[in-house]
């Protein structure tokens, strides 16, 4: 069953083939550009899963676990970040902050399904 | 894929744009740790994205760039020129990538490998992290045995995580047996539902290898006790009777030791026989072809389109005035709604065609970088009013004439040395600055440096030596620097191997005079020189006001609109010194009636259209505003051409002509004028 998943990037052909790929999957997807957009789309929604970048002006992805995670609604919903393989001190860093597990940049379109299979079904 | 690919392409470009501007930035104050990190979130977003669309080599390129920054980020490295120089070579060679073709294949991989062995060198062999590829890990092939327990943390679920799903997971892999252990469980009055407290452990059969079980584990391996051990070459879980033995165990010992299990174990194996299992999972990444497809659309279907709008705009018009007169309550509200629609459908046609000035000045700037290091001046290079939006053809055409401009700036105009300009009161760094602004329907482009100045007795000798006049002239200024545009001009004693590139001022001025442009210099002895560059908006369409003095209407372009204050015409004509009071400040007006030589009554009432022009307010009478009006801009053609505060007319709705004032020129015009008086 399709699931309601946010994606937050501030690269756009990264957050296109994301979602271009999670639709295709039958999810429902929302796209949001830094973490302060994310908030936004948060904030009185219900999301099953949130994927998100690290690296992003305004509030990046480790601030933005962090706060999520302060939110009642989604003190236990997974969220995925996306990462590189070279960056080991950050993905500690994220996971500190809150988050459930990470995407390897760069990923095919089964990988980033696999990913995303680890923490919702 | 194709899609997404060209918008990383596009994406990329203005990333490496801003890449370049980051770089400069960072010229300028090599401390600055929030530019640095900009840099790097440039290049960390860039390399995820080539590796994602299959641009294997800027992926590897600013892999090890970004190393670079990474270590400068960290504080391991300082930012010093050749890092900066390398990465503004970066920045070209990752342009150069981005457009491979299949015929540019080979030349750019050799480049891409030196470029890649420099900054290696650069970076003093400093180990750069392996890359890793897409590739997977190769399966082992043959079915074995594995024991694993999993103990999760109590609050394994407060990070997203369900425990069971790893379960499954596992499950996934090959054959399983799993026994939990709830001897940690308490009483229920005592549960908390968000804390976990069972364990698990686990028989798996699989062909899959250890890694892909500690795979399963990867995103908790921090949350929970996770042991995993290879019990057995065999698949033990394939009879019923061995599960069983394995099960009671596990149910009776929960916190049995590995090598027990290993014990137990050895008997029951000589069961089983190896079999060979196939290989499958196939490399699963498909190279992503190279091709670049973007829309290209011929200038000419460009300007038809914007004929037709034009045209649109104004039978828009004629509507409108005809729903106002028959006033028609069905018909207001729908041409209400074209006349919304037809102005957006304009902005969007327009602005297909208009970029900011923004997007020249980085080259502009790296020239100015490059070039003072060359001759050893120190320039600053400034802009201001960068966002005025030119036609994007015309900006590409500009580009060549102001890069020589500004070279000429440097290498002439900037002393040579700072001492120089020291004595002479100024700054010992130079600075050259774009300017650009709108007035009325042109745009204004100023190159301005703070040097030494023009010569115009340097000039005049040159230009006799090289027989372009006649000793005896008489050359007034303005004349003199002309010459500088005539072709065959050089002032240099030398032409320096910067400025003398084969093209002269002439060439300059050529280039800007098929865009209907003008140059013209101005320039002080010893403060500086300034060339200017005027160009026609390409625009045809402009936000007006429309306003009627008798039976002559005029639009004034709503941008400099200020503001409308009403006076009789007794107060207007008794006005000292031609000053009215707008808002408690007095401003002077032109009584427009009279400088159009206007005949008939003035009304009783007249309007003042308070207009503004970088700073500068002037007042204009009309009869009567009439209202807002977008007006399709006609020229006047050559007949008119000395009359310049006029800059063009427009037809209205009912098919009579309005003049479009120019207010700029205007204030230039009249700001002195005695003669305007009521």
């Amino acid at each position: 069953m399709g699931k309601k998943i946010l994606i937050v990037d501030d690269s756009e052909s990264i957050r296109e083939v994301v979602s271009f790929t999670l639709e295709n999957a039958g999810h429902e997807v929302q796209k949001a550009i830094d973490g302060d957009d994310a908030l936004k789309y948060l904030d009185g929604a219900a999301y099953d899963l949130i994927i998100t970048d690290l690296h992003m002006p305004n509030k990046n992805g480790i601030e933005l676990i962090r706060e999520v995670r302060k939110l009642d609604t989604y003190k236990f919903i997974p969220i995925l970040f996306l990462t590189t393989e070279s960056q080991t001190t950050k993905k500690k860093e994220a996971k500190e902050a809150g988050a459930t597990g990470w995407i390897v940049k760069p990923f095919v379109p089964e990988k980033l399904l696999a990913a995303i299979n680890k923490v919702v079904r | 894929m194709e899609v997404f690919k060209q918008k990383f392409i596009e994406e990329a470009t203005e990333q490496i744009n801003d890449l370049e501007q980051a770089l400069l930035q960072l010229d300028q104050n090599k401390e600055d740790l929030e530019t640095i990190e900009s840099i790097f979130r440039v290049m960390h977003s860039l390399k995820g994205g080539s590796a994602m669309f299959g641009f294997e080599k800027i992926d590897r390129f600013t892999h090890i760039l970004e190393n670079i920054y990474e270590s400068i980020r960290s504080g391991e490295a300082k930012v010093t020129s050749d890092i900066l120089d390398l990465t503004f070579q970066a920045v070209d060679h990752l342009r150069k990538l981005l457009d491979e073709t299949p015929e540019s294949e080979k030349l750019l991989e050799k480049e891409n490998n030196k470029f890649i062995e420099r900054i290696q060198k650069a970076l003093d062999d400093k180990a750069v992290p392996e890359h890793t590829s897409l590739q997977d890990e190769k399966t082992e092939g043959k079915v074995k045995t594995y024991f694993v327990r999993f103990v999760p943390d109590e609050d394994i679920m407060h990070n997203g995580t369900n425990p069971l799903y790893l379960l499954e997971d596992l499950a996934n892999l090959g054959n399983i047996l799993i026994v939990p252990n709830v001897d940690n469980i308490p009483s229920f009055e005592k549960i908390n539902p968000e804390k976990t407290y069972t364990s698990w452990n686990i028989f798996l059969s699989t062909n899959a290898g250890i890694n892909a079980i500690v795979d399963v584990f990867i995103f908790v391996d921090d949350e929970a006790r996770i042991e995993t051990h290879k019990i057995s070459d065999y698949n033990l879980l394939e009879l019923e009777a061995v599960r069983n033995i394995l099960k009671e165990t596990l149910h009776k010992k929960p916190e049995i030791k590995p090598a027990d299990i290993q014990e137990l174990i050895i008997d029951l194996e000589s069961v089983y026989h190896d079999k060979e299992v196939e290989d499958i999972q196939p490399d699963t990444r498909k190279k992503v072809e190279h091709s670049i497809s973007s829309i290209r659309v011929g200038a000419d279907k460009l300007d038809n389109l914007i004929n037709w709008v034009s045209e649109l705009v104004t039978i828009q018009a004629q509507l409108s005035l005809y729903s106002r007169e028959n006033n028609n309550p069905g018909l207001a509200p729908i041409v209400e709604e074209i006349e919304k629609i037809s102005r957006r459908l304009r902005d969007d046609v327009f602005s297909i065609r208009l970029i900011p000035i923004a997007n020249m000045v980085t080259r502009f700037q790296r020239l100015v970088r490059e070039l003072s290091n060359e001759l050893g001046k120190e320039v600053l290079f400034e802009t201001k009013g960068t966002e005025t939006e030119l036609d994007k053809n015309m900006i590409e055409m500009l580009i060549d004439p102001i890069m020589h401009i500004i070279r000429n700036s440097l290498d002439h105009g900037i002393e040579i040395n700072a001492a120089g300009r020291t004595a002479a009161g100024k700054k010992p760094k130079g600075t050259i600055t774009l300017n650009s602004y709108y007035s009325g329907t042109n745009v204004y482009i100023q190159i301005i440096d703070d040097g030494r100045g023009l010569d115009p007795q340097a000039i005049k000798q040159k230009a006799v030596e090289k027989g372009l006049i006649e000793e005896d002239a008489e050359l007034t200024e303005k004349e003199a620097y002309d010459l500088i545009f005539s072709s065959g001009f050089s002032t240099a004693k030398e032409v320096t191997n910067v400025s003398g590139r084969g093209v002269g001022m002439d060439v300059v001025k050529r280039k800007i005079a098929e865009l209907r442009g003008e140059v013209e210099m101005t320039s002080e002895k010893g403060k500086g020189t300034t060339v200017t560059i005027k160009l026609p908006l390409t625009l045809s369409i402009i936000d007006g006001l429309l306003v009627r003095i008798e039976k002559t209407k005029f639009v004034i372009p709503l941008s400099a609109v200020h503001k409308i204050y009403e006076f009789t015409h007794t107060e207007i004509e008794e006005a000292i010194n031609n000053l009215f009071l707008a808002d408690e400040k007095r401003v002077p007006f032109i009584y427009l009636r009279k400088v159009f030589n206007i005949e008939g009554a003035p009304p009783e009432i007249e309007r003042i259209v308070n207009v503004e022009y970088q700073d500068t307010f002037m007042g204009l009478t009309v009869d009567e505003i009439i209202g807002e009006y977008q007006a399709v801009l006609k020229p006047l053609g050559q007949m008119y051409k000395g009359i310049d505060i006029i800059s063009g007319a427009t037809i209205l709705g009912d098919g009579t002509v309005a003049l479009v004032l120019d207010p700029n020129r205007v204030i230039f015009e009249f700001a002195n004028n005695e003669n305007l008086k009521v």
